[in-house]
């Protein structure tokens, strides 16, 4: 059922899957420029750091790598004009996420006339925090997947952990079937990833960087080691890891290249690595000596729909409609798939602008989908068990997030590590029962991460209940002492006598008072 | 213009597996052993296999009706047959048909259905079926035929045929006929002769025993081992239950037999015997009522065996598989609480 090819020399993770990779069609021909659409949707995300928020308004005229939003905040990142152009609006749309959630988008008429934003000359960075800058500026994120500004993982080390970063992992092993922008690119352009690559180690103070690329791609490893061999540049190695899915996972790839676990709950740096994705360090290359932000991306456009799947150079924005067509999208799309087909979103529609991460763009026919069965019981077949690169129980994880008809036990799944589940998929596509296990997981984890944010506000409040009941309490305490004191002091009887004749002379004195008014 | 498209959540495309096939490549691993059976044993095994699977079948649909479930994914899933199949292969090829009746009405009705179907049982349902036939009739499962190697050496026993076969499974049988045709199973006389303190080299020098396990019975035992290697093969079962199954129960049985061969068995007749080899790889090896861990299968599989051994040793069953499984079926859950696996990232002596 579920082949695993041994590989000597290196670690492994457990589990994993092979998949058929459907890469070829859309690899071999060149990268072919998607040119410029009516129009571009700029999505200001907040990717795990703080949205950028616009500094343009409706009816602007914008010059290409003009910034379009920037960050109030050091997390934040800046987004830049793809084009010149109008902006005609700045609303909510659906962007290329999960569910397609909408954010606030920048949309953006292009003029045609493709005018640069003239920019003063910058000097070459001198040292790592100019280069993380520079970085930042250009508005580069983790070109993977996940988003993850591109500075942050630089800045995190020296300000709080720390330094021990030494080993950059430049991540070219795209795991997933059918994405094959990131060969391409190591293809086209290997002297511009090695540069870029350079500048990363410099960032990260790291001793090495390795390239990491799948077993599967030919001549990709040739390439990249003759530039390194004639560049004389030896801090810098070439690894091919084995095709197993998800290797191109941070947590595995790292399993696979360092023999290390990052501890559960932690960023790379624990084991110390940084990790980037291919496309990144190109977009560093380009930021730091071509001066130019990241504006535009490479695109895989395949799946089974596609009569010419290929890849496009894109720029951020571009509409999927455009490059559909672009790539004679046939009409009988079942589903259209943002990233990979075991991790990537499906999307409602074609009017949704590509992202700085969107690598992939999948339109996939009715027979090529996975149809939807009613998923029978769990079986506990434990194939999930076999494949799941994090090591759970993903049945176990089940049974208690479905509570069996019991009530939902989502502290046991919690028990059971449901939060180092990486979603990967690979469960769901192995069960015989057609479970769609990863959704559990994400239903369990936003939940438990609901009912602790709630928790932890009850705690609050039950604190502040509390502190108020001791306060209370202290005031009582401290009264009741009081009046014993004056008890005490009453029952010696001199005092008692004179205690007792002021008073009735103060009553005496009111009484008078109001009388007389 | 404004196309909309399918949203269902990833994974998008298809893993061509499904219960159903699981539950084919069982029955299909089954196959070898089952032919072997019919050739030592004659088409009794056939004729219970109808009888089995048919009230199999009509406990599933009456349940299935009777607890709202829907006939569609359920009663195609082949888990039924599965069921059947392995009592099947536990039970005697010429007991009365309403052994299979009953066997299968507590297979299905009870261990599987009343525990809340297809995933939810606790109880292997084969060997629930098993373990109430063997204690309800206990003389209609020490009655079995002799192996066909048997029949050829020597004159006395006649083979029956098929007519006789099916007046004997539906019509009873008369006592002066059951000398004439039956044989003991091998663990069956062991546990007479032993009780007629005969030794153990004694009974077992009876042709009845072949090689290691008893005759025609050495030989099913490995057409089942092929059968497992098969499932191993098709990665429907790992390695975990067969090899500790195995190998606890050699280790095990040693020591006794090590003590004193007059009373107790060697080890290898231990395993080709008997139940050993289907427990290994087809009943022990069921996940529904089985550990999920790799460390948890280890020990449930050793489980199995130890006292399986014990049984067979000091109990008053011939065989022990039955009870054996359903001991550890009761643990298996407490296992499973004490070896969860540690996840990537937090394995013990790790970095912090
Ligand atoms: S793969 Fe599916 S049926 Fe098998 S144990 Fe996992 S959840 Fe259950
Ligand atoms: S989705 Fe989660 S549980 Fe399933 S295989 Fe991947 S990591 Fe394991």
């Amino acid at each position: 059922m579920v082949n695993r090819p041994t590989n000597q020399s290196q670690s492994h993770f457990h589990g994993g899957l092979v998949l058929r990779h459907h890469k070829k069609s859309s690899c071999d021909p060149a990268v072919k420029s998607a040119g410029i659409p009516n129009k571009l949707m700029i999505a200001l995300k907040a990717n795990r750091g703080v949205a950028a928020e616009p500094v343009v308004k409706i009816g602007d005229h914008v010059l290409k790598g003009q910034v379009i939003a920037g960050p109030d905040h050091p997390f934040g990142t800046f987004a830049h004009a793809p084009t010149s152009g109008i902006v005609t609006a700045i609303d909510e749309q659906p962007t290329a996420g999960s569910d397609a959630s909408e954010a606030l988008t920048i949309t953006i008429k292009p003029d045609g006339q493709e005018q640069w934003l003239g920019t003063e000359h910058k000097c070459l960075p001198e040292n790592r925090f100019e280069i993380i800058e520079q970085i930042r500026q250009a508005g580069i994120i983790g070109m993977g997947g996940a988003g993850f500004p591109a500075h942050i993982k630089y800045q995190q080390d020296t300000a709080t952990i720390q330094h021990n970063a030494t080993t950059l992992i430049i991540n070219g092993a795209e795991c997933e079937p059918y994405i094959s922008c990131d060969e391409r690119l190591m293809l086209d352009h290997p002297v511009e990833i090695i540069k870029g690559t350079q500048w990363l180690i410099k960032a990260a103070e790291a001793q090495q960087a390795i390239i990491a690329i799948e077993d599967n791609i030919g001549g990709v490893k040739k390439q990249l080691d003759e530039q390194l061999k004639q560049q004389q540049i030896h801090n810098i190695t070439v690894v091919k890891v084995p095709t197993i899915y998800p290797t191109g996972g941070e947590k595995q790839l790292i399993k696979v290249l360092t023999g290390q676990e990052v501890p559960s709950g932690q960023t790379p740096l624990a084991v110390g690595v940084v990790m980037q994705n291919v496309a990144t360090a190109k977009a560093v290359y380009d930021a730091i000596e071509l001066q130019r932000p990241l504006i535009d991306r490479v695109v895989t456009v395949t799946g089974d729909s596609i009569k010419q799947p290929r890849n496009y150079l894109a720029l951020i924005g571009t509409p999927f409609a455009h490059l559909l067509r672009l790539a004679d999208c046939q009409d009988d799309v079942d589903k259209l798939v943002v990233g990979g087909p075991m991790m990537g979103y499906a999307m409602p529609h074609e009017q949704i602008g590509i992202e700085k991460t969107t690598n992939c763009l999948l339109a996939l026919p009715k027979d090529c989908t996975k149809p939807e069965i009613k998923a029978m019981p769990c079986i506990r077949c434990g194939d999930c068990v076999k494949v799941c690169p994090q090591e759970l129980l993903p049945q176990q994880l089940l049974w208690y997030i479905n509570g069996n008809g019991q009530a939902n036990d989502l502290e046991k799944a919690r028990e059971h590590h449901v939060f180092d589940c990486i979603e990967c998929g690979a469960c769901s596509w192995v069960c015989p029962s057609h479970i769609n296990l990863v959704d559990f997981y994400r239903f369990a984890k936003s939940e438990l991460t609901y009912l602790d944010h709630k928790r932890a506000k009850a705690d609050q409040a039950r604190l502040r209940h509390e502190n108020r009941e001791a306060r209370m309490e202290r005031i009582k305490a401290e009264r009741q002492a009081k009046r014993r004191q004056k008890t005490a002091q009453l029952a010696d009887k001199d005092s008692a006598k004179k205690e007792i004749s002021a008073v009735l002379q103060r009553i005496k004195q009111q009484t008078q008072e109001t009388a007389d008014e | 213009m404004n196309k909309t498209f399918n949203t269902t959540s990833a994974p998008h495309i298809p893993s061509r597996i499904s219960v159903q096939k699981v539950m084919l490549w069982v029955c299909l691993a089954l196959l070898p052993a089952i032919l072997a059976h019919v050739f030592y044993f004659g088409l009794g095994i056939v004729l219970q296999m109808i009888l089995a699977t048919t009230s199999a079948y009509l406990f599933e649909w009456w349940c299935l009706k009777w607890r709202k479930q829907p006939l569609k994914p359920f009663i195609t899933d082949l888990s039924a047959l599965v069921t059947a199949w392995l009592f099947v292969l536990c039970i005697s090829p010429i007991a009365p048909w309403y052994v299979s009746v009953v066997g299968m009405f507590f297979a299905i009705v009870v261990a599987k259905h009343l525990y809340g179907g297809l995933g939810n049982n606790i109880f292997n349902p084969a060997m629930v079926g098993f373990a109430v036939i063997l204690i309800a009739f206990p003389q209609s499962m020490s009655l079995w035929l002799p192996p066909s190697e048997l029949i050829g050496l020597s004159q006395t026993v006649e083979p029956l045929s098929f007519s006789e076969l099916l007046n004997w499974i539906f019509s009873g049988h008369q006592q002066t006929q059951v000398d004439a045709v039956t044989a003991a199973t091998p663990l069956a006389a062991i546990q007479t002769g032993l009780q007629q303190n005969y030794s153990l080299s004694e009974i077992t020098a009876q042709t009845i025993f072949g090689d290691f396990g008893g005759m025609g019975w050495e030989w099913i035992a490995n057409w089942l081992f092929i059968g497992g290697l098969v499932l191993l093969y098709k990665r429907i079962i790992t390695w975990h239950v067969p090899v500790a199954l195995l190998v606890t129960t050699l280790v095990f049985s040693t020591p006794f037999y090590l003590f004193n061969n007059d009373v107790f068995m060697s080890p290898l007749q231990h395993i080709f015997s008997g139940g050993i080899m289907l427990a290994a790889f087809f009943i022990a090896t069921d996940p529904t009522s089985g550990c999920s861990s790799n460390r948890g299968k280890l020990i449930f599989a050793a489980g199995v065996a130890i006292l399986t051994v014990l049984i067979r040793n000091f109990g008053s069953f011939p065989d022990g598989v039955a009870f054996a499984i359903l001991l550890m079926n009761m643990s298996a859950p407490l296992i499973d609480r004490l070896t969860i696996p540690a996840p990537y990232g937090k394995k013990p002596g790790a970095l912090p």
